[in-house]
């Protein structure tokens, strides 16, 4: 965990979190295989977002989820978990531990700061709390978790250099 | 730039999604059957007319789903936006403002600025 | 000695600063604009006009300004900058445009004696001959004495965006913007109220039309309704900022200037390009005043009656305390009371309404103050050396007298600001009650409210706002305004009045800005220009920089009364973005050098800059393309130095920008032999295969090693700039052709690092990395690969060649790609293992006829024109691409095919891009076209062979081996002669790969 940028208004730490990307159809069935796993029922609706100690749950789309856990696993239990997951012919669960870069914004002006960057509508009337979206941010294909008062946005690492520079580029004009 | 409704994540900025071009046009369940001429023609040609027109997005830098649109090409409006599941609604649902195919909307197509 | 200073001005700060204009000292006010500024200090004569070097002052107090454009010397030297709107600071320099030597005497001006050859259509009719003048006479004198100011050099701006995502947009901060955003306080709306001066209030401010609203001093009640706005909620004000454009739908374009009266701040970002998404917006943007054509109506000295008003209320600054005043509406009398206000008396009012028509309190007002009355009279003309001196006016009996003044303010009618409501592609109509087009439809969520809206009446102001915002959860607001002038809105239309005298110098202008007059006009519909839109392209009337604001209505009026049709049938141009000059640098944002794509580095690219690579863009990634091993060694050493060790020894690629797609599901293997020529139903599982995908053409769309862990699960690889494409081509195909297929893809090629190995040493590097994997030929097979755990992390490694010799491919997660890598490196030293880049892998590549995708195929390309019969799956019944093969154009046999070139003369060097030619040496005299045989894809000097290879797509190539041809050269230089062969150049019968 390292802070990038650290003002009155607006906060941004970089954070490692490991994750895993689902694909499945959403059905009783897929449910309940995902529930045997990590005792977690996956979110029904488009864009909504479980949160737990452990877990961040998000559906990305019709056949998409996210699981982001916020407390670091031994790693063989997640490839393990993987493993199980996809003995289901109808799910495709591909881990994606390693290769993403995670920040956290926070601060009365994070909306405001974020939207140097992005045209996303980031007000709660559009974007609700416990929800998530996928969407351009910097040109960048990124997600974002929108928790309580803070996001966290993932992008692929490969644009982790670029994505800090016009983060710390905006910061401070 | 316009704004485009996603079946799945809700309105969002055109610069997220990439057009696909004619919609409804489907692939040959046997092409060997075709000749040249007809699997060209499913190959190459599309229509492109200025009125109302089914066509395809894709939410590339979203969800990154497919869906259906039909737009009204001579004032650039989506008239509607529906599932690839969702039946191809019926062409008398719009009010297609053009009289002839080289007609002018009554109003939208930016062409002119005084009221006829 | 100093203009008069009105002392009652709240908007100039009382701090005094000084500014250089064209090298001279002067003395100006915090708050200034540079226009207010020379004003100030009597400065009439402030450029030359465009085409023909006529002397030219300050027209007009605001963004219409068609003349004073000036050069701003220090910050980026930025020319045509308004002088009307360019706040300044102390210490700036600013100089004349336009002129040379100087800005009283300009050599330029003999264009004026020349004008009857720059009438209209001259762009069109002149230059064109004789042949051979363009280049060497016509062209370098018009890049020299064109355009208006010289342009900035060497600078880079800091300019962002902001995005904005709200409910209501007011556009204007005058009175009936303000009115709306009162009535908005404290709602559940999201609102911004924009406004391009630095202080709200519009109207209230810029004259001294209004009184009092709502009971209070308009000062008083603006500063009120701020508070209240700053206070609330859910309101937010932008000032400084100018909206320029309308799009499609409801989404606004606003340049702020970040630096309006200060001195620029290079490490800031100095202007912000606001880019607003919002539900309602409301167009509250005002109205222009037009002009009135008559002779030399251009000279400095003429100011529209607004704007001189203007700079009495808003800038404290009389600019003559003498001037003669010219109108043809009910309006204008405010700004003879302004003046009486000061103790300063016009030489004369010109109305040019019937002298019933005319309000009896202006008649009164008039009588009161002794001011000369001249009603149902208009300006003739007026005269001066370089400045008003005499002005002409014709009285109600036709006859001509003239007055000296130094200063005339005309004042033909206002004109709705309907840029953006056009813009918006909303229509407008005429009326005739105002003698305008006002907004009529609109196309889109647009509200217009106050004087764009065509109303020009204070007392129905709020009702008209109640009315048109009843939509609106808002309660209404009801509020007295009280006026300076009568409510009801009068006017006579005039567009010019008639000419008595004319000389040389004399010229009525229609179009300030590019020179253009009421002649030009007339003779352009003489010569058969009568459509609104040729005849604007043909004079260049309202195609400046101040797109015709004071006068473009006024042209339509005059073109409406030669073609005797009524101005609704004529028409308007259409409006286009911007409203006013937006810099380009606005426009970039920070996207722009270092920052103008998305850079993606792989996760030992420190290493890589450690070891001295030079990288190269493949789409947006950074690879190595050579490393340099000293400072002295050249690209071509360094690729020729790697090949070599490669195939002596070892060498390794990052090779993590390749995509790679997991794909999975009960049909995976039935899609997998849709998306790819190749039959993948008898591929063993734990084998790899070389894959091409095609487009439903034919052509080679991409290709990449496919590894089958079982029918229901594959791993895909793709090239690296066609990752993205791949996996969105995949997704389409299952989405919206095949959804009744049970496959999932996903995108994991930033999960892996990937590392080739290639070389004879490489199985037994590998084998002392992974100790416990068995590398033997029987265990190992080419082709095949397994899974296998590092440190606890999931990792593959798979044996395939990508140069021709014995390779392994690794699959490490990226948490421990550096330390493999650097394990590799320390078993690897002892076989001098080297890293290789981009540019020896297409070297090794070439050398064994493997072609690159995007280098041999270009989207014109099938298999089988590159010998790739064998990867098409022949028993399938269908994948994408597969009728098209056989398409009377695909299956032709003299398509371009792959074949290998090597010259004759083996030290001689073939350039990639180059023709394949029949004849030795271009013919002295050519009559007919050289035919093109083909072309040359790639080309290499191989160090393992010592001479140059090449690949090359040439016309039936396959018939073509051993057959002697050229390759074309430049001009004057002889083809290099060739030799069809092989492009399979190293070992032929692949012994080193499968050994």
């Amino acid at each position: 965990m390292t802070t990038l940028i650290s003002t009155d208004t607006v906060n941004i730490i970089q954070k490692n979190f490991q994750q895993i990307l689902i694909r499945g159809d959403g059905k009783d069935q897929f449910n309940q295989i995902i529930n045997k796993e990590i005792s977690l029922q996956p979110p029904s609706k488009n864009l909504e977002i479980k949160i737990s100690d452990k877990y961040i749950f998000a559906k990305n789309s019709f056949d998409q989820w996210t699981l982001v856990y916020l407390i670091e696993q031994n790693y063989k239990e997640i490839i393990k978990t993987i493993s199980s997951l996809n003995s289901n012919d109808e799910i495709l669960a591909s881990d994606y531990s390693y290769g993403q870069v995670y920040f956290e914004v926070s601060g009365e002006n994070k909306d405001e700061f974020l939207n140097k960057l992005t045209q996303f509508d980031l007000r709660n009337k559009k974007f609700p709390d416990l929800s998530m979206a996928q969407t351009l941010i910097a040109r960048i294909d990124c997600y974002i978790y929108k928790l309580n008062n803070k996001y966290i946005i993932t992008c692929n690492k490969s644009y982790e250099d670029y994505f800090k520079e016009r983060l710390v580029d905006l910061i401070n004009l | 730039m316009i704004l485009i409704n996603c079946p799945y994540c809700g309105e969002r900025e055109q610069s997220e999604f990439t057009n696909g071009g004619e919609a409804h046009v489907i692939r040959p369940k046997d092409p060997d059957a075709l000749n040249d001429k007809d699997w060209g023609q499913y190959v190459f040609y599309r229509s492109n007319p200025k009125g109302i027109f089914y066509e395809r997005w894709v939410h590339s830098h979203g969800c990154r789903k497919w869906f259906n649109a039909v737009r009204d090409t001579s004032t650039d409006t989506i008239l509607k936006i529906y599932k690839l599941t969702d039946n191809k609604p019926d062409i008398s649902e719009f009010q297609n403002t053009l009289e002839s195919p080289s007609g002018e909307p009554a109003v939208g197509s930016g062409n002119f600025a005084v009221k006829k | 000695m100093p203009a008069l200073r009105n002392k009652n001005c709240n908007y100039i700060s009382k701090k005094e600063i000084k500014i250089t204009f064209d090298g001279k000292s002067y003395s100006a006010y915090e708050g200034d604009t540079i226009a207010s500024a020379l004003l100030r200090n009597n400065i009439r004569l402030i450029g030359r006009s465009f085409k023909y070097h006529r002397p030219r002052g300050i027209y007009t107090c605001g963004i219409e300004e068609p003349n004073a454009l000036v050069q701003i010397l220090n910050e980026h030297n930025e020319p045509n900058t308004r002088a009307t709107v360019k706040r300044v600071y102390d210490g700036i320099k600013i100089c004349s445009q336009n002129r040379w030597p100087s800005l009283s005497f300009d050599i330029g001006s003999i264009n004026n004696i020349l004008s009857p050859i720059f009438s209209a259509g001259f762009y069109y009719k002149t230059f064109m001959g004789p042949k051979g003048f363009w280049k060497k006479i016509y062209e370098p004198l018009i890049r020299r004495t064109a355009g208006l100011g010289k342009p900035p050099k060497n600078f880079r701006s800091k300019s962002i965006h902001q995005n904005h995502n709200i409910d209501i947009l007011i556009v204007g901060g005058g009175l009936s913007g303000l009115i709306a955003a009162r009535k908005l306080i404290g709602t559940d709306y999201e609102v911004l109220l924009i406004e391009q001066d630095s202080f709200l209030g519009g109207i209230l401010k810029n004259s001294n039309k209004v009184k009092k609203v709502d009971g209070k001093n308009v000062f008083e009640w603006v500063k009120e309704t701020e508070k209240l706005i700053l206070e609330s909620k859910n309101i937010k004000i932008l000032k400084n900022t100018l909206v320029t454009t309308y799009n499609f739908t409801n989404h606004l374009i606003a340049l702020e200037d970040k630096y309006a009266g200060k001195k620029i701040d290079i490490n800031k970002s100095e202007l912000i390009l606001h880019k607003i998404r919002t539900t309602h917006t409301i167009l509250a943007n005002g109205h222009i005043e037009r002009f009135i054509s008559f002779r030399n109506n251009d000279l400095p000295g003429v100011m529209l009656a607004s704007s001189f008003e203007k700079y009495i209320e808003r800038y404290g600054v009389v600019a003559d305390e003498k001037p003669v005043i010219f109108t043809n509406n009910s309006s204008t009398i405010s700004l003879v009371k302004s003046l009486i206000n000061l103790n300063c008396i016009p030489s004369a009012y010109i109305d040019s309404r019937k002298i019933d028509d005319i309000e009896n309190d202006t008649k009164e007002y008039l009588s009161k103050n002794n001011i000369p009355f001249y009603p149902e009279s208009e300006v003739e003309g007026c005269e001066g050396n370089k400045k008003v001196e005499k002005v002409y006016i014709r009285n109600s009996h036709n006859k001509i007298s003239f007055i000296n003044a130094s200063m005339l303010c005309p004042s033909g009618g206002f004109n709705p600001d309907i840029h953006l409501f056009t813009q918006s592609k909303g229509l407008v109509k005429w009326d005739d009650k105002i003698i305008s087009f006002k907004p009529d439809t609109a196309f889109q969520n647009t509200i217009t409210l106050g004087s764009v809206s065509g109303n020009y009446e204070f007392k129905n102001l709020c009702k008209e706002i109640n009315k048109k915002l009843s939509f609106l959860k808002a309660s209404d607001l009801n509020l007295e305004i009280e006026t300076n002038i009568r409510d009801d809105f009068s006017i006579k239309e005039l567009w010019e009045t008639k000419i008595n005298k004319m000389s040389k110098w004399s010229k009525s202008f229609i179009d300030l800005h590019n020179d253009v007059t009421t002649k030009d006009l007339k003779q352009a519909i003489n010569e058969g220009y009568d459509r609104i839109e040729h005849l604007k392209r043909y004079t260049t009337n309202s195609m400046g920089t101040d797109q015709g604001k004071i006068s473009s209505i006024n042209s339509l009026g005059i073109v409406s009364k030669i073609l005797n049709k009524k101005i609704s049938e004529v028409g308007t141009t259409t409006y286009r973005p911007p409203y006013a000059p937006l810099s380009f640098a606005a426009i970039a944002g920070r996207s722009t050098y270092e920052y103008y794509d998305p850079e993606r580095k792989t996760p030992i690219h420190n290493w890589h800059i450690k070891n001295n690579a030079v990288f190269e863009d493949v789409g947006q990634w950074k690879r190595p393309w050579y490393f340099k091993r000293n400072e002295t060694e050249t690209m071509h050493q360094a690729v020729q130095r790697e090949s070599r060790q490669t195939r002596k020894t070892a060498g390794i690629l990052d090779g993590s920008t390749l995509g790679k797609i997991e794909i999975k599901g009960k049909d995976a293997l039935e899609f997998m032999n849709l998306m790819y020529t190749n039959a993948f139903s008898k591929m063993k599982p734990m084998t790899s295969r070389y894959a091409l995908m095609l487009g439903e053409d034919g052509m080679i769309m991409d290709d990449g090693i496919i590894c089958k862990i079982s029918d229901k699960h594959f791993i895909a690889t793709t090239t690296s700039g066609g990752a993205p494409k791949v996996f969105a081509h995949m997704e389409e195909f299952l989405q919206t052709e095949w959804p009744h297929l049970q496959v999932y893809l996903n995108s994991i090629t930033e999960q892996f690092t990937t590392f080739n190995i290639s070389g004879p040493k490489a199985r037994e590097i590998v084998g002392k990395v992974f100790s416990e994997i068995d590398f033997s030929n029987e265990k190992f097979p080419f082709m095949t690969f397994k899974t296998f755990n590092y440190k606890n992390t999931q990792a593959r490694i798979m044996r395939a060649s990508f140069t021709g010799e014995l390779g392994y491919e690794i699959y490490i997660s990226p948490q421990y790609a550096l330390e493999l890598w650097e394990l590799i490196f320390k078993y690897g030293k002892d076989f001098d293992l080297v890293p290789y880049g981009t540019e020896t892998m297409h070297l090794l590549r070439a050398e064994k006829g493997y072609v690159v995708i995007g280098q041999e195929t270009d989207g014109t390309v099938t298999p089988i024109d590159i010998n790739f019969n064998w990867m098409i799956g022949k028993k399938k019944k269908d994948f994408i691409g597969k009728r098209s093969l056989t398409r009377s154009d695909t299956a032709r046999e003299d398509r371009k095919q792959l074949v290998g070139i090597v010259p004759l003369d083996k030290s001689q060097f073939i350039e990639e891009g180059q023709h394949i030619v029949e004849c030795e040496s271009l013919p002295s005299k050519i009559k007919k076209p050289i035919e093109y045989l083909g072309h040359i894809s790639s080309s290499y000097h191989s160090p393992n062979l010592n001479h140059c290879i090449s690949m090359a797509m040439i016309k039936s190539g396959n018939k073509l081996m051993g057959k002697k041809l050229f390759v074309s050269t430049p001009k004057g230089t002889k083809n290099i002669p060739i030799e069809i062969v092989s492009p399979v150049f190293i070992d032929p019968e692949n012994k080193r790969l499968t050994s």
